[in-house]
This record gives C-alpha cells, structure tokens and sequence, in this order.
C-alpha cells in the first residue's frame, strides 16, 4: 500500500514554478513558471532532460490543462492571455491564441471530459469557456463578486464548479451558464484590516463525481499570513458538507493543491511560512493522515503521473525568505527555486 | 488627586506654548526645542501650509505600486498600466491613482538604512539623523513644532488610525510632549467629549477654573512644559468639544463614503481630509497590515485597490479644492519588499531600493524621480535617503533645511541629516 512513498529523486531547477502537470500520454511533465514561460521535460529521456519551454506568454503561467484525447495543451498567464499548444513537438508553437480571454490574471483552467471545451476563471470575476479546437468564445458564467481563483468540471461534463476568493463555490450547468447551486466555503475566508485573506485555492471532484474537495485554509491573520490548511468534502448532489480536514497549524496555511482519488485518499500539499510544506495523505473518517510528511519546503503542487504509481510535488528551495541584502558570491542578487520531488508509490 | 476619568494623553500640551512657538521663534528660542533660526514662523505665515503624510505600516511592495517590472524573475504576476503622463507607468493595481499621475511625483531611487519594522518605522519618521545622544522628533511633531498649530485651535498634528487612540507624546522626542500626535483610533474623537446632559455650563466653567488653579499650584517650582502641556490639553478638548462635526461620517454622503471606500483606510482618508480643511498643520492617516512576507500577490491584490481608491480621492479632492498646492502629500512605509519571492509567495523587508509618492505643496507634478535596474533589485542612479527627503519636504513647506536648527536647551540640532541635501529635480 502507498502509505509510505519513496523519494526517486529531485529535479533542480533554476526558477519558481508554479503548478507542474503530467500529460496524459505519460512522455512529459509541464510547469507554468514566473517569467511567462512553460517549462517542459521528457520523462522517457534518461534523467529527464529538460526540453525546449513553450515561450510567448506574459507574468505568472498557472493554468494549465491537457485535452484528454489529443496531445494539446492549454495554458494561461497572469496578463490575460489563453493559448493552445502541441505539446509534443520538437519546437512548439501555438495552435491558437485568445490575447484577452481575461482581463489580467487568469488563476485556473480545466478542459471539459469530452475535449470540446477549456474553461478559464481569473481576477476579473469572470468564468468563461472557449472552443478548444479554435479558441473561440462558448459561455460566459456570470455570478461572481469576487476574485474568482479556481475551476473544474464534473466527470460527466454537465457541470463546471468554481470558486473564488471568498468561498464561495459556485455549481454551473454548462450548457444554460445558470449556476445550479453554491457550496458554503466560507470558513476558508477571513477579512483582516483591510485585507481579504483566504479563498478557494483548489477544487477538485472524484471520479465517481460523488464527492467535492474543497482546498484552502482557515485564516487566522493577513499579511504574513497564517492559516490552518484544510479541504472541505461536500456531497456534490446535495451541497452537503460531510467532511472537514484541518491538516496543520496555522503556520501551515494553504492547501495549495489535490488529488482527490477513486479510493477516497485525499492527497493534498501545504505551502507555509517559509520552510513550511506538507504532503499529506489522509482518508476522510480518519482522525490522523495515513501519511505526512514535512521535509520539503512549501510544496505548491502535485501531480499525478498516468502511471498511478509516480507523483511530483513542487516544492520550494531551504532558506527561500530573509530581509534585506543577499547576495552571492559574484556579488549577484539571489533568486529562488522550485525543485521538482519525484516519488514513487511502493 | 488623579482623576480616574483622566487618560494618558491628557496630560500634555499646552496650546498657549504651541501657538506661541509658531507666532514665533521668540518664545522657542529661549525655550525647549526652539528654533535658532527667528524667521521661519514668520515667513510661513506668508501662507499657510500642511501635510497629508500617509503609512503603509509593515512596507507596500515597489514592484506592485509605484516600479513595477512586469514580466522579469521578480516582477510577480501583475501587469504595469499607462498613467496619466505620457511614458510613466505603474503597476495595474492602480489604476485610480495612475488618472492622478500628472499631480505626483514618485520617487524610485530609495535607498535606506533599516530592514526591521521595530526600529525601522521610528528611524525612517525621525529622518534617521546623525546620532547626536538625542531623540529626534518624527517629522510630524517636526512640522508640528516647524509650522505651529494656525488659527483653528486644533492640535497641530493629529493622527488618524485603525484601533486606539490617544496622545501619543514619544513622538515628539526632545522637542517635549507637547508636540506629540493626537491620535483618533477608529475614526473617533476621544472618549468623553461629550459633556454629560448632567453638567451644566456653570459647572464645567467653574471645574475648569479649580482645575486652572491646582495646575497653577502644581506648577511652582516645576518645569513649566508640563503644566502647560497639562493646559493646552484641556484646551485642544474644548476646541474639539466644538469641532465634533468632523467626526459626523452620517453628515458625509454616501456617495462620497463610496468614493473614499467602505474600509478602515477610506474611512481614514476621508477624516484626514476634513482634518486638513478644518486647519489642522499635519495629519498622519496610517493603514496597517501590509507586511505580506505571505501570500504577497493575492495580499496586494486585495490590499491596493483600498489604497488605490482612497488615496486618488484625497489627490483629487485636494486639487479640486484649490488645496493641494499648499498641502504636502506623502504616502510611503518603513520600507519596500525584496523582489525575491520567498517560498510563502510573499515578500520581506527590502529596503535598499523602493519607492514613495509624494505630491502638492512644492512639489513637481508628473516626474518619476530616480531608477532601478532591470529586475528592481538594486537602485540604477543616485540612491536617495530618508534624509534626503526630509531636507526635500523641509525645503517644499518652505522651511531652509540648512539654515533651520532646533534649540535642544542651548544644543543646536540641524532639522534633516547634515549630510543629506535636497532632491531638487523634485521640487518646483
């Protein structure tokens, strides 16, 4: 059983990135970076050597989604823009490209079970999906007040679930844009001084389509903030909340991102005050995790390789914060990394 | 006997020293913390000037205000927004301010001493002078002391705050209490400043005479500050006991409310303004809660636009009054935050290159003053700091930063950092 997983090995890499996905053919592992860039390896290669990026885009890359058939991959950035990618060609470029889709920062993009469409959430309060053949508008889901930070469909495609910066998580039917329902995630929002602190940081459905994740934390404080991670499950029929998971303290703060599995293992990372992060994998009866650990520094995403066995968690290179001036030994300024953590379910 | 009714910060000021001082450098020269320079009371009267110094307590971030680089290792996710003056940009999260561009000047060129917000706010709002054994007064009670209270009877500096009030005389440092902060915590006046239904005229003239006569017995023998601070308290009261419509919010419209923002720093702002149209010399309105070593990105961008909205209202309100070109704005915090995005995806304290905003009195309108590389980690041209700015201000509100000294008991203290000078593109 997995309940220990063995490290296979970290792949270094020279900047921050922020979710890291698998294709669905197994050959590649993706990362949206902080420079507009998407990072790219070959996983059959020997030490999975890095390939060419996909270039062209603007800001922070963080959504990221594959067709589940075609070897396409969609991808967005924090300036707005929606592009459409082969991922598997030798020198990429884009099939399409939507320059506004949003008006600023897209957070999140999910691509429908059937593959016709990829929908997009960002802090213009808008959901949208789009034509993944063309990239040409289909609906728009109007409802949100708010930053509106992440998205998914259920497994049956009737319906695109998103949720923004105040918990509230909002079911949509596709085809009408009319939202069915809302599930109260309010818990994992808190307003401090002036700050709004908190939100939904990740959603996610089973395969079954039974049960709802919802990830984020419990703030106790803004700034630098503090936060217990939890996920929230609630019964996607009824809207019913049926388990609360608290996975840390409050220096702990975010479940960044999840996987929620047909066995109902939630797999969940945390990304702390620096230093912090987690990898949890807990049951949702189950009082304590069937496993944590806490060795990398804030992990910010995991993803799942088709194999079922692997996963990769982006974590966050030691000694990551500090005020004032730091500098190497040629005298340059030092950045941070995100080392990529490969593990393997024994 | 104490008073149990009596708060800390009634017991200083005194308004007769205060609007001696500023009548006159005659009565400071010879007293605490006077001038040795006679003639700058006098010129000032000329035409009376203010400060709107606003705190970012805990260090907005440079790259999500005032120099963003977007789309560099450190840029963060935002984009930068064209301004109202042909070439300037600022980051998107200001977009309200960026149509006020062409009333400001925004300094890139920052470069200061201290990454810590214990020491680091009291040395950036005393101007980080030269160590002299002394405390310097921080640059409200400066201008308090500088440019003296006007004719409103108000305090001469008052500040409006989240959370408590009261008299804040650490402030003033060896300028003495009675130039410390007035604060009004939550947009209030202080407690009790409604006489009681109970009380009649008749009765509160004759508690203030017994209470004029043992301040009067207290004070033989003593130094004279402290039962003159111990007066001008009571004074500052009773004008304030008649100035309680400042504090009215429902007298405001909702849709000037709205303009300023339903929060903490639109309330603030609001207030401040209405202090600086009532006459008050210098009004500190202070937000707290901008220390995002956490969640930076998502924190500014809940953070900005309240400050982005509250702060353009209060730059086009000043204007529109006919009021900015004698009102000093400043909006700025201890510090900036490092471009380096620490594994939290928040920011610490950085302060060897950031950025403020300044405009109005003095000031030149439309100019980016000062530059940093490409990536913002490092200040590109000459490095500017907070003495540099002191003498600059100093020199906008009128006051020769050179010439001017504080009178310490006989030691004579410059005003600025004598070995800092004025920015002079910045000024008009």
């Amino acid at each position: 059983m997995m309940l220990d997983p063995q490290e296979l090995g970290v792949v270094e890499t020279d900047r921050q990135v922020h979710a890291a996905r698998c294709s669905p053919c197994g050959q590649y592992l993706f990362a949206g970076g902080f420079e507009g860039e998407v990072r790219r390896w070959d996983l059959d290669g020997e030490d999975s050597p890095e390939l060419q990026p996909l270039a062209g885009h603007h800001g922070w890359v963080q959504g990221l989604a594959f067709h589940p058939t075609e070897k396409r991959l969609f991808t967005a950035d924090s300036w707005g823009e929606l592009r459409c990618w082969d991922y598997a060609a030798d020198e990429p470029a884009p099939c399409w490209i939507q320059e506004s889709a949003h008006d600023g920062w897209i957070r999140c993009l999910a691509v429908s079970p059937d593959g016709k469409l990829v929908a997009s959430c960002g802090r213009d309060r808008r959901v949208r999906n789009w034509s993944t053949v063309d990239g040409k508008p289909q609906y728009e889901y109007t409802g949100h007040e708010h930053d509106v930070y992440n998205l998914t469909f259920s497994p049956d495609g009737k319906f695109l679930v998103s949720g923004d910066d105040r918990g509230v998580v909002k079911k949509w039917n596709v085809l009408t844009a009319e939202c069915e329902s809302e599930f109260d995630a309010s818990s994992l929002y808190a307003y401090h001084r002036i700050q709004d602190v908190g939100g939904v940081r990740v959603l996610a459905l089973d395969a079954a389509g039974k049960t709802l994740a919802v990830g984020g934390g419990k703030p106790s404080r803004g700034g630098t903030v503090q936060a217990v991670p939890t996920v929230l499950l609630f019964d996607f029929a009824t809207g019913e909340l049926q388990h609360t998971l608290e996975l840390g303290k409050p220096q702990d703060c975010y479940v960044h991102d999840l996987v929620l599995r047909p066995d109902n293992l939630v797999i969940a990372v945390t990304s702390g005050t620096p230093g912090n992060g987690q990898i949890i994998f807990q049951r949702p009866t189950d009082e304590e995790p069937l496993f944590r650990s806490n060795k990398l520094a804030n992990c910010h995403s995991i993803a799942l390789h088709p194999d079922g066995r692997r996963f990769v968690v982006v974590a966050t290179n030691k000694g990551s914060n500090g005020n004032g001036r730091r500098l190497d030994a040629d005298g340059n300024y030092i950045g941070n990394s995100s080392p990529l953590h490969w593990f393997e379910l024994t | 006997m104490t008073n149990p009714r009596c708060k800390t910060w009634e017991h200083h000021l005194s308004r007769r020293h205060l609007l001696g001082a500023a009548a006159g450098a005659t009565l400071g020269a010879a007293g605490l913390g006077g001038l040795l320079h006679p003639a700058v009371a006098g010129e000032l009267k000329q035409k009376r000037k203010q400060v709107l110094f606003i705190w970012i307590d805990g260090g907005m971030s440079q790259l999500e205000s005032w120099d963003p680089k977007p789309n560099t290792r450190f840029g963060g996710p935002f984009r930068a927004i064209s301004t109202s003056v042909p070439g300037i940009q600022l980051s998107e999260l200001l977009p309200q301010t960026a149509r006020q561009m062409h009333h400001l000047a925004v300094v890139r060129s920052l470069h200061t001493q201290d990454n810590s917000h214990s020491a680091g706010v009291a040395r950036i709002q005393r101007g980080d002078p030269k160590d002299r054994g002394v405390t310097y007064p921080y640059f409200g009670s400066a201008v308090a002391r500088l440019l003296g209270p006007g004719n409103s009877g108000l305090p001469p500096y008052v500040w409006v705050k989240p959370g408590s009030g009261g008299f804040k005389h650490q402030d003033a440092g060896f300028l003495g209490p009675q130039y410390g902060a007035l604060a009004f915590g939550d947009g209030q006046p202080p407690e009790n400043l409604v006489k009681r239904n109970a009380v009649s005229d008749q009765d509160l003239e004759d508690r203030d005479r017994l209470r004029r006569s043992l301040n009067q017995r207290y004070a033989v023998g003593r130094p004279p500050r402290n039962s003159e601070a111990n007066d001008y308290v009571f004074d500052v009261a009773q004008t304030l006991m008649q100035r309680r419509d400042l504090f009215d919010m429902e007298s405001i419209t909702a849709r000037e409310r709205d303009r300023y923002g339903r929060n903490d720093l639109g309330r603030d702002m609001l207030l401040g303004r209405r202090m600086l149209e009532a006459g008050v010399t210098f009004v500190k309105v202070n937000s707290y809660g901008w220390d995002t070593h956490g969640d930076n990105f998502n924190g500014h961008a809940s953070l900005m636009p309240k400050f982005d909205q509250a702060f353009a209202a209060v730059i086009e309100d000043l204007h529109q009054r006919g009021m900015l070109d004698d009102v000093l704005v400043i909006a700025m915090s201890e510090f900036g935050r490092t471009p380096r995005i620490n594994g939290h995806v928040g920011r610490d304290h950085w302060p060897e290159a950031w950025s403020l905003a300044m405009a109005g009195c003095g000031i030149q309108k439309g100019l980016v003053i000062g530059k940093t590389n490409d990536t913002g980690t490092f200040v590109d041209s000459e490095e500017h700091d907070i003495g540099h700015l002191f003498h600059t201000w100093f020199r906008a509100l009128g006051i020769d930063p050179v010439k001017t000294e504080y009178n310490n008991d006989g030691q004579p203290l410059p005003i600025a950092h004598d070995d800092c000078h004025v920015i002079q593109e910045a000024l008009i």
